[in-house]
Order: structure tokens, then C-alpha cells, then sequence
């Protein structure tokens, strides 16, 4: 290992993985939460000399991404009463495939990419792969849980991008962290709004009313 | 410039007060008509003054400017020409719209139409003036959106809410041609000046093909010229009828002023341009006037007409734009000065002429010609006015159509004695002729049909309206007419001299050929006409001195138990021409039993921009199915988006 | 100037002998002995001497109509060098007057039709005007070919001397600017093929249809400027071709008048070796007058 942050963006590649893979919501809740204390450990991995604000990012990252969106999650799995993901769109063996090729196309793109000077040579291939499978998941999976979890990851992936660019722009990454907050009052919706008992099912391919 | 905001801003005041006192309908109306006159006088000072005060040398330079921020405003020769049109024969309609108007029982909305027509008048003048492209987009996009709500009007009416619907998008077309036009010559980008404009174009940093082009399809589908008129048949019937004067008199040499700007700003444009101009004035012209002729409506029937003015006034600016061209000034100057008298004299009679069909409505309750009949003895005024802009719009000497027409023949024939190709130009003083016949047959069919002999529908209402009020500002612009035919050189002087602006090098014109030679002669002819007609009358009236003068029914070859619905119809009257002419006319004939009727069509909506459209539609049908509905696949888009501009920023923008 | 003048009066007072003229060959070609030369005098003279009938349902419009037309065909006469120099009126684009002077007398006078109420009037308009819409153009037409021959926009100019330099380089293209003015000049004189001046029956009329209201003076203004338009398009045939030699002003005049009655007598001859045209067909002899014209046209710019 030649730093630290490296370690920790190998094992966040991992989760995601973890995360195709998995059949079970409870996993893929605990994936997440395990993310965000790897992100919350991130910065002040990358930047040696931490300053209070740095410190009070990765209190506030660990906070939001590993202890409250978590519990909102299990809330809601409780409240809906669904224990297992049904055969997403592709196959799980497909999925974990889709992602293993995402990966190796950020890792081929992301050298050609200029993007100044980043702490980190690492930054930015796992961002992109982290995007993409977070998108892979949001599209491929049918229970609206998995689909916010891949929402979640996606926005993960935004913030470990957002991280390349802290020096530069110190509020874009506590923005990130807004958009987590966001995700949160929106899973307090579902359970708050027992959308599984409106609609009868928690499954999205029935919300097929998005056009004219 | 102080005087001219000073009097636009009177106007928008006189508009808002007109507006806000809506419990006193009366005096909102005197107010707000009184106040818009009194702005536009105001207005008018400065550009009259800049017109007087011409010398030949400093046509191009501002006599009045402003600017502040992006949006910088100026008077020089050639918008105070167009300042006048504009203001000038909005006073008249103002005029006209507060009695007209007045007596409509929807208060709410006439307080808010008269609102409108103050800021579109004010719009219409910043456009003119205007030395920005934010200040022109800014005027022209009000301009545009005043006019469409005063012409749904009367928005329950199916056909009036499908004309709006039409003008409404031909508009923004002509707008996004503009925005066009403007983002390829601009150097400094939309902040730009037009004296930016003109030093780019001056040091040859400017597409003029492209410009030119793009101008002249979004000034040509303003001014309505063939084949982008299709929208101002529709919108000039349906809007009341002040608001037809307003859109057919003023806001059509809107179109034509901007091309003559850009002309301006340009420079030298290029040969093919003017001769593409030409074709399209001569086309429009004999298209226009032969679609009028198969016309029932009143005021679809004066559209037409200005359809035809519109091509005569751009056979003058192809003119201008080939006699620069070529090189040759003497063509040029006649023809952009022939443009301007034109856009000038068909302002002052076209509004004439919708007046005056405004008020023949509101008398007889319908806008069909077929139904009328004999008005002349109803509404003497109207009629007489009526009269004198016919004369005027079919460009019989002595009176204003002529004037201008005159000069545009000047310059179509001058062309012959120039050298090269230009001399083709002289045939189409045939199209020129051609036009001017069949609006003989036209006018007289209408002014025949409409004010004299009989009333051909008895069961028509008599509204009994008071004639005077409504005939008073059609008096004043007949005068105005008039006051042209008696003493054109005052005229003709401004004009050659705003020509300029576009023909700035005329040292090598001979006396001859310069646009006011031969103009004090037109006086002599009137005069001489005014003269030999009363002697003949007089000359008459002695012969007949006591002589029997005896009053009998029309002879009718002796047959007594003729009708008023025997009398020729205006359908059967244009017949012979329209058959002539065949399908080019438009006209369908449809036989019923006992029955013939004749039913326009609208030729290029309905054989080409309708199946355009429909087959726009079908195509883009096909692409249904991407909408799908299903959220994941909105996502899946966007992912492929994402990875497409990845790849690209990968193999082939940064390699 | 004073030659202008002179010329003006002789051709005023000359224009009613020319249809006399045409009238006499064509009943002398006919085996008829036909009306005195004189006859339209003597027409004009009795009507002139009556008193008049006015319909209720006319106005103002009726009355002015045949003074609007006769002061217009008179002031027309004015802008023609009849003497083959100087003309009373000239000015740059004075043909353009001239083409408009006869449109403003044919609007009053299709007015004053319209005005009578009567569908046979209406008729009579509709045809005249139908008519006039294909005749502007054959008219403008040649006075673009003389225009271009001669260069020069004013019709002092363009029927006077230059015309004689303009011979030398362009005469076919005159020849058959002259023979479109025949042809235009048989339409606005409404003669056979257009229209027959000695028809009864008023549904094949066209000119005469419509002036059917008129009576005393206002019948005789009317017949006697159908007379001087007759007049005026026989001059202007006759300008162009005897334009051709150059000669004296005074004999000029002479040779005029001399061309005219010969002009009449052409008149008669066509008129007596052709049947009338059916009403839908006149608008193609225009148009086969414009293309002659045309065709001049094209070999000049060349």
C-alpha cells in the first residue's frame, strides 16, 4: 500500500461491488453504510494536515452516509415488509460483469482526462466507475429501495469527484453532503407515505405513466 | 432624444391611465386617446426635424442618440423616415380605435386593449430607433407580443384563435431567424452595436450571403412577402379593425425597414441577393393582388392588397440592393427611394382603407362584400375617403400611389440603359403593369360593389353609428394623401436624401435621373387634371342649361322588375379574371344545385405549409416510441449521454 | 411651344374623324355605303344639345365619371410630341403618367357603371377591366422596347428624334413593337376582334354595355374620348414608324395626320376581314400582343 487513500478507494470499489451482487436489501443497507464511513475516512487520508474543516466534513459525511440514511433505510424496509430483490432486469451475474467492465473503462479513461493538479491519481477512475455502477443499479433493479440505494451510490461517487476539486472549491463537497439530505427526507417519503401500501407494491415498473 | 422619449413615454402613460380608470370608461377614453395623439406629436418632433434638417452629407450620422447599458437607442434619416410612418398613422388609428372601441360592451378588455396598442405603438418606435441587438430583439419580441394579443381580440371565435395560433408562430420563426442573422454578424457578440456591425462589415470579417439571407427571412416573414405571407391574411381579418390598420400600415415596413438597415450596415451585398429580392417582389406583388381578387371578405380582401404593396416596396429595395451591386447609383437611388415614398403612401391608405372597412362592419354588422351595397348614401364621409384611398392604392395619378410608383417605374426602366446583365430588370415593369390593372379591377370591384348602387341584402342592420367620429381620422389621412399628390417634392426631397443612407455615393447620377427631377410637374398634372374636370363640368352644366334633366330608373334594357339582387356581384365581377388566370388564382368553384359559389383558399397554407406540417408531424410520431414512459429507461438515456461524451472527450477531442 | 400647341388642337379636333374613317373602309369593303366620315360630329354635336336622364340610384360618381374620362384622354394627348419634337408636358417617366392618365379615366368611368345598379353595367365593367388588366401590361411593355431603343424614360424623347437613331440599330424590335400596338391599340379602341362597335345586343357589348346610363352631354364626352383614345394609339403607331426618316417638325405634323387617317383605314380593313373574338379568347390576343412585344424586347437585350 502506498497510502492510506488508496486503501480506502479500493474498498469502496468493493462494496459497489458487493452491492451488484447482493440479493438481500438488509446487504445492500449495510453496504452503503460501510461506504460512507470509508468516504467519511477519505479526506483526512488525502489531506495529512487536517483543519477543523476538514474534520467537521468527515463528521458530518459519517453522520449522514453512515448513521442516518441507514436507519432510514431499515425503517422503511421494515415499514414495507420486503426482504429479498427480486431477478433484476439483467441478472446479478450480468450485473457484476457490467460493473467489472465499467470499472475498466474509468480506469482507461480517467488518465486522459486533464484535470489540474488532484491529490490523487486514484480520485478519479473510482469516482467514475462508482458513478456508473451506481447508475447501473439504479436502472436495472425493480424494489424502489434498491433503486434509492443505487441513487446513493451514485451520489457517492459525485462526492469522491468533488473531493479532486476540494482545494479549489472547499463548499462543493458539504454540497454533496446536502444532496444526501435530500436523499434522506426522500426515503422518510416512502415510509412516511407507505407508497408500497398506495400503490400495492414497491415495484417501479408499474410507474409507467411518465408520458403523454 | 429627450422630446422623443418624453413623447413615448406620454404614450405608454396615456395607455396605462386608459387602463387603470376602468370605472370611468368615458374619460379613460378621452384620456387615453388624447394622451397617445399628443405623445405621438411629441415623438414626432425630433424625426421630423431630422428630416428637414437633412443635408447630403450627413444621412448616415444619428441626430439623436442614447444609450445606456446594452440597449442604445438613435434617430438618423432613416429611422425619423420611418418614425414618421409609424407615429403618424398611429395617431390616426388611435384616432379611430377609441370610438370604435367605445361603443364594444367587453370594457374590461377594450381598457386593456388600449393599454396594448399604446405599448405597441411604443415598441414599434423603439424597434425603428434602435442601435443594439439586445434594444432591437428587446422592442421586436414586445412588438411581436402586443400585436398577437390585440389580434385575438375576439379570442371566442375558432377561426380567430387559429389565426392568432398562425401569426403567433410565423412570428417566432421570423425572431429566430433574426437571433440568427444577428449571431453572424456580430462581432462582439450580442452586446454589440450596430456601429460594431458596421466597422466588422466594413472590414470584411462578415458572411453578407448568410446575413442577407437570414435577414430576408425573418424581415420578409414580417413584412409578409410571398411565399411567407400566409400568416396575415387570417390575422389582419380577425383582429378589429384599427389593430388590421395598425398591423397591415405599420408593423409590415417594420420587416422593411430592418432590410434596409441591414443593406446599410453591410455594405455592397451580393448580386444574386438583389435579384432574389427582386423575384420575390414580383411575385408578391401579382400573387398578392390576384388572391385578392377572388376574396368575399372585406378585410381579408385588403390583406391580400398589402401582400401586393409589400412586393412593389420590395421590388424598390432588390432594385437598391442590384443598383449597388452593379455599381450603378442612378438605379439604386430610385429604387430605395421609390421603397420609402412606397412604405410611406401604402401606411397612410392602406390604414385609410381599414378604417374605413372598420366602420362599413360597425354599420352593417358584416364583413362580406357580396351583402352590400349603396353605402355611399349612408356614410358620405367614409365613402368619399374611401374613394380617394382607392385611387391611391391602385397608383392612379394624381394622388400618392402614384407618386411612388412612379419612381419605382423610373428605376425598373432605368435599368435598361445601364450596361450587363442588369438590363434584364427592365422586363419586369411588365409584372409592374400587370399588378397595377388588376388592382384597377380589384378596387373598382370593391369600391363598386360596397358604396355604390343598391344594397344587395335588405335584411342587413342599420347600425345608424355615428358616422362622424369614426370618419374624421379617415379624413385626415385622405388629406394627408392628398396633400402628397398636390406637393410630392417635399416628400420625395426627404426620401432621396434618407435614400442615401443606403446609396451613399450619387456624384455620378446625372440631374436627370435623380429621383426629384420631374416632381414639380406631377403638381402641374394634378393641378391641369383638377382644372380640365371642373371646366368640363362647368361646360356641362352650361349645356344643359335649360335643357330637361329628367330623374328615371336605371335602364336595364327596358326590363323594369329588376332587384338590388340583380345587380353584379363582386364574384361574378372578378370571374373573367380569376378563370383567366386559373389555378393560380386559388379560388374553388363549388356547384350546388341551383347555386354556383365560389370559395379562396389560402394557396401556400393550404398546398404547402398544412402538408408541411403534417408530415412533420408523422415523422416525428416515429420517434414515439423512445418515450416509453418507464422511468429506467429515462435513466438509461442519460447514461448513455454520459458515456458517449466520455468516449468523445477520450478518442477524439482530447487525443 | 407653340407648335405644341398647334398640335394639340389639330389632333383634338381631328380625333372623331379617325373611327369615321375606319367605320366608311370597312362598310366600303363590306358592299355597304356606310355612315359619312363626319358622322361622329354630327353625333356629338345633337348629343351635346340634349338634356339628360339621371337614375335615383346613381351619385355624384355617375356625373364626374365621363369628365374624369374625357379630361384624362385630353391631358394624355398632352405628353405626345405629335409634332415629332416637343410635347405640351414632359418629364422623366412621363410614359408612366400617360399608362396612368388612361387607368384613372377607364376606374371613374367603371365606376360611374358600377354606380347605375344595373347588371348589365356590371357586366360591361367586369370585362372592361378584365380587359385593361391584360392590356396595361402589353401597353408598359412596348414602351419598354421603345424605352430601351432609345434610352431615355421620357415620351417627348422616346417619340421623337432619338427614335430616329434608334431606327438604325434596332428596327425589328420597333416593328414589332408597332404591330403590339396594333393589336393593343384594336383592345382599348374596342374594335373587332375585341369588341364590335355595331353590335345591338348588349350581352356581347363591352364598352358600349357600359356606358348604357349615359345620355346628352355626359354620352357625348364619353363617345367623343373613345374617339381621342382611338386617336391617341393611332398616333403613337404612327410616331414610331414615321420616326423613322427624319424630318422637319411642321411636316411631321402633316405626315401625323396623313399616318392617321391611313391608321383608320388599317382599322377598317382588319375589322371588315375578321369576325369578333369569343369573350374568353381576348385575353389571349393580349398576351399574343405582349409576347411580339416581348420578343422585341429579348432581341434588344441581346
Amino acid at each position: 500500500m502506498h497510502s492510506f487513500h488508496e486503501l480506502i478507494l479500493l474498498l469502496v470499489v468493493l462494496s459497489d461491488f458487493w452491492v451488484l451482487g447482493t440479493t438481500r436489501l438488509s446487504s445492500t443497507i449495510r453496504a452503503t453504510a460501510i461506504q460512507g464511513v470509508l468516504l467519511a475516512a477519505l479526506p483526512i487520508a488525502l489531506y495529512l494536515h487536517p483543519s477543523v474543516h476538514l474534520i467537521g466534513l468527515a463528521l458530518g459525511t459519517f453522520l449522514v452516509k453512515a448513521v442516518v440514511l441507514p436507519y432510514f433505510l431499515t425503517r422503511a424496509i421494515r415499514e414495507a415488509a420486503v426482504r429479498r430483490e427480486i431477478e433484476p432486469l439483467i441478472g446479478f451475474t450480468a450485473s457484476l460483469m457490467l460493473g467489472a467492465a465499467a470499472v475498466a473503462l474509468s480506469f482507461a479513461i480517467a488518465p486522459r482526462l486533464e484535470l489540474g493538479s488532484i491529490p490523487s491519481a486514484m480520485l478519479v477512475p473510482v469516482a467514475l466507475a462508482t458513478v456508473i455502477i451506481g447508475l447501473i443499479v439504479l436502472t436495472t433493479r425493480n424494489k424502489a429501495l434498491t433503486q434509492v440505494v443505487g441513487y446513493l451510490i451514485l451520489e457517492n461517487g459525485i462526492y469522491i469527484f468533488g473531493l479532486t476539486q476540494a482545494e479549489r472549491v472547499p463548499f462543493l463537497v458539504e454540497l454533496g453532503v446536502l444532496l444526501d439530505v435530500f436523499a434522506g427526507v426522500f426515503i422518510m417519503g416512502i415510509v412516511v407515505f407507505h407508497i408500497n401500501r398506495a400503490f400495492d407494491s414497491l415495484d417501479s415498473a408499474l410507474l409507467t405513466e411518465l408520458k403523454d | 432624444m429627450i422630446l422623443f422619449a418624453v413623447g413615448l413615454g406620454l404614450v405608454l402613460l396615456a395607455g396605462a391611465l386608459g387602463w387603470a380608470l376602468a370605472r370611468h370608461p368615458s374619460a379613460a377614453d378621452r384620456v387615453f386617446m388624447w394622451g397617445a395623439i399628443a405623445g405621438c406629436g411629441v415623438a414626432l418632433v425630433p424625426a421630423i426635424s431630422a428630416l428637414a434638417g437633412l443635408t447630403d452629407a450627413s444621412a448616415g450620422a444619428d441626430v439623436a442618440a442614447s444609450a445606456t447599458g446594452g440597449l442604445a437607442f438613435g434617430i438618423d434619416a432613416l429611422s425619423a423616415w420611418f418614425l414618421v410612418v409609424v407615429l403618424g398613422a398611429g395617431a390616426g388609428i388611435v384616432a379611430f380605435g377609441v370610438p370604435y372601441l367605445g361603443s364594444d360592451s367587453r370594457q374590461r378588455r377594450v381598457r386593456v386593449a388600449h393599454l396594448l396598442l399604446s405599448v405597441l405603438l411604443a415598441a414599434l418606435a423603439g424597434v425603428v430607433t434602435a442601435r443594439s441587438i439586445v434594444a432591437f430583439l428587446a422592442c421586436w419580441e414586445v412588438m411581436a407580443l402586443a400585436a398577437y394579443f390585440l389580434v385575438i381580440f375576439d379570442y371566442e371565435k375558432r377561426e380567430v384563435w387559429g389565426a392568432g395560433m398562425v401569426y403567433l408562430v410565423l412570428t417566432h420563426v421570423s425572431t429566430l431567424a433574426l437571433i440568427g442573422m444577428f449571431a453572424a454578424c456580430a462581432p462582439g457578440g450580442v452586446g454589440s452595436r450596430f456601429e460594431d456591425l458596421r466597422q466588422a462589415a466594413a472590414a470584411g470579417w462578415v458572411p453578407t450571403g448568410l446575413v442577407l439571407t437570414l435577414a430576408l427571412i425573418g424581415f420578409g416573414i414580417k413584412a409578409g412577402a410571398v411565399p411567407f405571407h400566409f400568416w396575415l391574411p387570417g390575422a389582419h381579418a380577425a383582429a378589429p379593425s384599427h389593430v388590421s390598420a395598425l398591423l397591415s400600415g405599420i408593423m409590415l415596413k417594420v420587416g422593411i425597414y430592418g432590410l434596409l438597415r441591414m443593406l446599410a450596415l453591410l455594405g455592397a451585398p451580393p448580386v444574386w441577393w438583389g435579384w432574389v429580392v427582386l423575384f420575390i417582389g414580383l411575385a408578391s406583388s401579382v400573387l398578392g393582388v390576384l388572391w385578392a381578387l377572388g376574396q368575399h371578405d372585406l378585410k381579408r380582401l385588403l390583406a391580400y392588397h398589402s401582400v401586393e404593396n409589400i412586393g412593389i416596396i420590395l421590388l424598390g429595395v432588390g432594385l437598391g440592393a442590384l443598383g449597388v451591386a452593379y455599381h450603378q447609383p442612378a438605379v439604386a437611388w430610385l429604387g430605395v427611394t421609390g421603397a420609402l415614398l412606397h412604405a410611406l403612401n401604402h401606411a397612410l391608405f392602406k390604414s385609410l382603407l381599414f378604417l374605413g372597412a372598420g366602420s362599413v362592419a360597425r354599420e352593417t354588422g358584416t364583413r362580406e362584400i357580396d351583402r352590400l351595397g349603396g353605402l355611399a348614401r349612408r356614410m358620405p364621409r367614409t365613402a368619399l375617403a374611401f374613394l380617394i384611398g382607392s385611387i391611391a392604392i391602385v397608383g392612379l395619378p394624381p394622388l400618392n400611389g402614384f407618386v411612388s410608383e412612379w419612381v419605382i417605374f423610373r428605376a425598373l426602366l432605368g435599368t435598361g440603359s445601364a450596361g450587363g446583365s442588369l438590363r434584364v430588370a427592365a422586363a419586369m415593369a411588365v409584372g409592374l403593369a400587370l399588378t397595377g390593372g388588376l388592382a384597377l379591377a380589384c378596387f373598382s370591384k370593391l369600391y363598386g360593389v360596397v358604396f355604390l348602387g343598391r344594397e344587395r341584402d335588405a335584411s342587413l342592420e342599420r347600425a345608424g353609428t355615428a358616422d362622424a367620429a369614426l370618419a374624421a381620422p379617415q379624413v385626415f389621412l385622405a388629406a394627408c394623401c392628398v396633400a402628397i399628390a398636390v406637393a410630392p417634392w417635399f416628400v420625395i426631397s426627404a426620401a432621396a436624401r434618407t435614400a442615401r443612407i443606403v446609396v451613399p455615393d450619387v456624384s455620378a447620377v446625372p440631374v436627370g435621373g435623380a429621383p426629384l427631377a420631374g416632381a414639380s410637374w406631377l403638381t402641374a398634372l394634378s393641378v391641369a387634371l383638377l382644372a380640365v374636370v371642373l371646366a368640363l363640368m362647368g361646360a356641362r352644366r352650361l349645356a344643359l342649361r335649360g335643357r330637361a334633366r329628367r330623374s328615371s330608373p336605371t335602364w336595364n334594357c327596358a326590363y323594369p322588375a329588376t332587384t338590388a339582387r340583380m345587380q353584379y356581384t363582386a364574384s361574378s365581377y372578378a370571374d373573367p379574371l380569376l378563370v383567366g388566370f386559373g389555378a393560380l388564382s386559388g379560388v374553388r368553384k363549388v356547384r350546388a344545385a341551383g347555386s354556383v359559389h365560389t370559395e379562396p383558399m389560402e394557396l401556400v397554407l393550404d398546398r404547402l405549409a398544412r402538408p408541411f406540417w403534417n408530415r412533420l408531424l408523422r415523422a416525428a410520431a416515429r420517434l414515439r416510441p423512445l418515450q416509453s414512459g418507464g422511468m429506467r429507461w429515462y435513466v438509461v438515456y442519460a447514461i448513455l449521454c454520459l458515456l458517449g461524451l466520455l468516449l468523445y472527450l477520450r478518442f477524439v477531442a482530447l487525443s | 411651344m407653340l407648335r405644341a400647341i398647334l398640335g394639340l388642337f389639330a389632333i383634338l379636333l381631328v380625333a372623331p374623324i379617325v373611327p369615321g374613317i375606319a367605320n366608311r373602309v370597312k362598310s366600303a369593303l363590306t358592299g355597304r355605303r356606310g355612315a359619312p366620315v363626319l358622322q361622329l360630329y354630327a353625333d356629338l354635336w345633337k348629343l351635346w344639345r340634349k338634356g339628360v336622364v339621371y337614375s335615383p340610384t346613381t351619385s355624384i360618381v355617375f356625373r364626374l365619371g365621363p369628365a374624369v374620362l374625357a379630361a384624362t384622354t385630353v391631358l394624355a394627348t398632352c405628353l405626345l410630341p405629335l409634332d415629332g419634337a416637343t410635347s405640351l408636358v414632359g418629364f422623366t417617366g412621363d410614359l408612366v403618367a400617360f399608362a396612368g392618365l388612361l387607368a384613372l379615366g377607364r376606374f371613374m368611368l367603371v365606376l360611374a357603371a358600377l354606380d347605375t345598379g344595373s347588371s348589365f353595367e356590371g357586366m360591361g365593367a367586369s370585362r372592361e377591366v378584365t380587359i385593361a388588366a391584360f392590356a396595361e401590361p402589353a401597353l408598359i411593355l412596348c414602351f419598354t422596347v421603345l424605352a430601351m431603343a432609345t434610352g431615355r424614360l421620357q415620351l417627348q424623347d422616346m417619340l421623337g428624334p432619338p427614335l430616329a437613331q434608334a431606327w438604325l440599330a434596332a428596327a425589328p424590335s420597333l416593328l414589332l413593337g408597332a404591330a403590339s400596338l396594333f393589336v393593343l391599340s384594336l383592345a382599348e379602341a374596342c374594335r373587332v376582334p375585341v369588341d364590335d362597335p355595331l353590335t345591338h345586343l348588349e350581352l356581347t357589348m363591352i364598352h358600349e354595355v357600359m356606358v348604357l346610363d349615359h345620355s346628352g352631354p355626359d354620352l357625348a364626352l364619353v363617345l367623343y374620348a373613345g374617339a381621342l383614345k382611338m386617336t391617341l394609339f393611332g398616333s403613337l403607331i404612327v410616331r414610331v414608324l414615321v420616326a423613322s426618316v427624319a424630318v422637319p417638325a411642321p411636316v411631321a405634323l402633316v405626315l401625323l395626320l396623313g399616318g392617321l387617317a391611313l391608321y383608320g383605314a388599317l382599322v377598317g380593313t382588319v375589322e371588315s376581314g375578321m369576325a369578333r373574338l369569343r369573350m374568353n379568347r381576348v385575353p389571349q390576343i393580349l398576351v399574343a400582343a405582349s409576347a411580339i412585344a416581348g420578343f422585341g424586347l429579348i432581341l434588344l437585350l441581346k
